[in-house]
């Protein structure tokens, strides 16, 4: 299987809450001492894709080996899709729709 | 005898009275300059450059360049350079011998003698401070951006600057920092370098430092300080606002992470050239001149991308002796959390090494733009909500370094009329 690098989704009360009346709140993982969030995957290609995208954000490629600092709508808008397909499998959708 | 700094020197302020300088700069041709150039005349004047007294000359940087050192044996690890281009040199029709004015955004900064002129091959020196060619290494491409010729020779900064809020009370010289060292009472002080909002990873290698330097003094009344000393200078989109980092730095204390007779906050002015060991190197003579006895050097400290090993920053210190440094290196891996030990711990501590889950800066920086509070174990909640006032007050909403901040940021230091 090819490795992914994930996109990290950190949840706050109100993303939380929409996951638990989406039956989801058990896709969530926790890191740094019980922070949840949400590890959405990207391929390497998807990954170069994203980073293309938003200049702003960042592969870490030093520690976690995940994409960071992507702007907050730009989560949001993975986040509501994550919820709509109750999958983390939504990177080529959500690559077509920007 | 006067305050001995790095390199066994006095430590001699090269500031003149506004009176004796408003004479003094009569007549003089005047050069403005950029920011970078205002900055490291003001390090050179207060003596936090010592024993530079101006900018070098082509012996000292081809020095500095091939042996580490200043013509003279000092141990210094960057050349601290005057550009110009040929055409500024004729147009202001200035040669060796010459004494200028310096100005900074229209006003009066420093008497500058010029003492030579000269060429300087830029690859060659990229290659021997940086260790690569790479355009894409920041220190690199401000090398390649020096203009046609440097110029070597003393300044003497015409006035004080002033140090704008919030600045202020951190701005200390190194002759006010090694009195304040000593009106606290310390005996050694340790030295974090910043340019970060502090996590709790940070916090412990402050912690940890300062347990170090400690070793075998007495204990009824503390003798250590952790001297934080924030880097103020250029910023990249996406930095922590400075404001951010000092002020976020300070309630640290003010919040009672640390006492108030162990912990002091301050800055230093200086544009990171992120050359990774060298720079350790030159942030060691910095806090020397500071009058500061300890120094931590963590993981890849002051590098960037993957030029350097994470650990060559600890390294290039095996080669100077007590002599040539009068600043100890406190070497320290990383913290991490853990979460079978539950707790924030030590790389040379803890076993459970892979569940251990990495502080990093990057992911901290991450969680607060998704406007998420991390647990108090991770990041203090009075420092997050510090950063979210600092964003209001300073940062036009944002945390975080953007073209508008860059815009429209209060200046951190200004020169006044004379």
């Amino acid at each position: 299987m090819a490795e992914t690098f994930p996109i990290n989704v950190w949840i706050n009360e109100e993303r939380f809450a929409k996951l638990q009346a989406a039956g989801l709140a058990d896709m969530c993982q926790e890191m740094l001492a019980g922070l949840k969030v949400l590890r959405v995957p990207t391929t390497a290609e998807q990954r170069d894709e994203i980073l293309k995208k938003f200049p702003m954000a960042k592969f870490d490629s030093a520690t976690t080996k995940s994409i960071e600092l992507l702007p907050r709508a730009v989560k949001d808008k993975i986040f509501d899709l994550v919820v709509a397909k109750k999958s983390v499998d939504v990177i080529g959708e959500f690559l077509k729709s920007v | 005898m006067g305050e001995i700094g790095h390199g066994g020197k006095e430590i001699v302020e090269r500031i003149l009275e506004p009176r004796t300088a408003a004479e003094k700069i009569k007549g003089l041709k005047q050069i403005p300059v950029r920011e970078q150039m205002a900055v490291e005349v003001i390090d050179i004047a207060y003596g936090f450059f010592s024993p530079l007294q101006g900018f070098m000359g082509k012996a000292d940087v081809e020095s500095v360049c091939k042996k580490m050192r200043l013509k003279d044996g000092t141990v210094w690890s960057i050349p601290i350079v005057f550009d110009l281009s040929d055409k500024e040199i004729a147009d202001y029709g200035i040669k060796a011998g010459d004494s200028v004015l310096l100005t900074y955004e229209g006003n009066p900064c420093a008497i500058f003698e010029i003492e030579e002129i000269y060429d300087y091959n830029k690859q060659e020196l990229a290659k021997d401070v940086y260790g690569t060619n790479d355009e894409k290494h920041p220190g690199v491409k401000r090398t390649y951006q020096y203009k046609d010729k440097f110029l070597g020779g003393k300044i003497t900064m015409v006035g004080k600057p002033i140090i704008n809020e919030p600045f202020t009370p951190f701005f200390l010289s190194p002759l006010e920092m090694r009195k304040k060292i000593k009106e606290k009472g310390w005996v050694r002080t340790v030295a974090h370098q910043t340019r970060n909002v502090p996590h709790t990873g940070h916090e412990w290698l402050m912690k940890g430092s300062w347990l170090s330097a400690y070793g075998e003094l007495p204990v009824e009344k503390m003798m250590v300080g952790v001297v934080v000393n924030a880097i103020i200078g250029e910023k990249r989109p996406g930095d922590y606002i400075d404001e951010a980092i000092v002020l976020c730095h300070d309630v640290l204390r003010k919040a009672g992470y640390f006492r108030e007779d162990v912990h002091l906050t301050s800055i230093s002015l200086w544009d990171m050239r992120y050359a990774g060991p060298r720079e350790a190197v030159f942030h060691a003579a910095l806090r020397a001149n500071l009058g500061i006895s300890h120094h931590m050097f963590g993981r890849d400290h002051a590098g960037v991308g993957s030029y350097y090993d994470p650990y060559d920053a600890h390294r290039i210190f095996d080669q100077f002796s007590e002599k040539d440094l009068n600043i100890k290196p406190v070497r320290v891996l990383e913290w991490w959390y853990c979460p079978v030990c539950a707790e924030v711990t030590y790389m040379g501590l803890c076993a459970h090494t892979d569940k251990r889950q990495n502080f990093s800066g990057t992911l901290i920086r991450s969680i607060i733009q998704d406007g998420v509070k991390p647990p108090r174990l991770i990041f203090r909640p009075e420092v997050f909500d510090l950063i979210q006032e600092c964003a209001e007050k300073y940062g036009r909403g944002d945390a975080f370094v953007t073209p508008e901040y860059l815009k429209h940021r209060n200046p951190v230091f200004t020169f006044p009329k004379l």
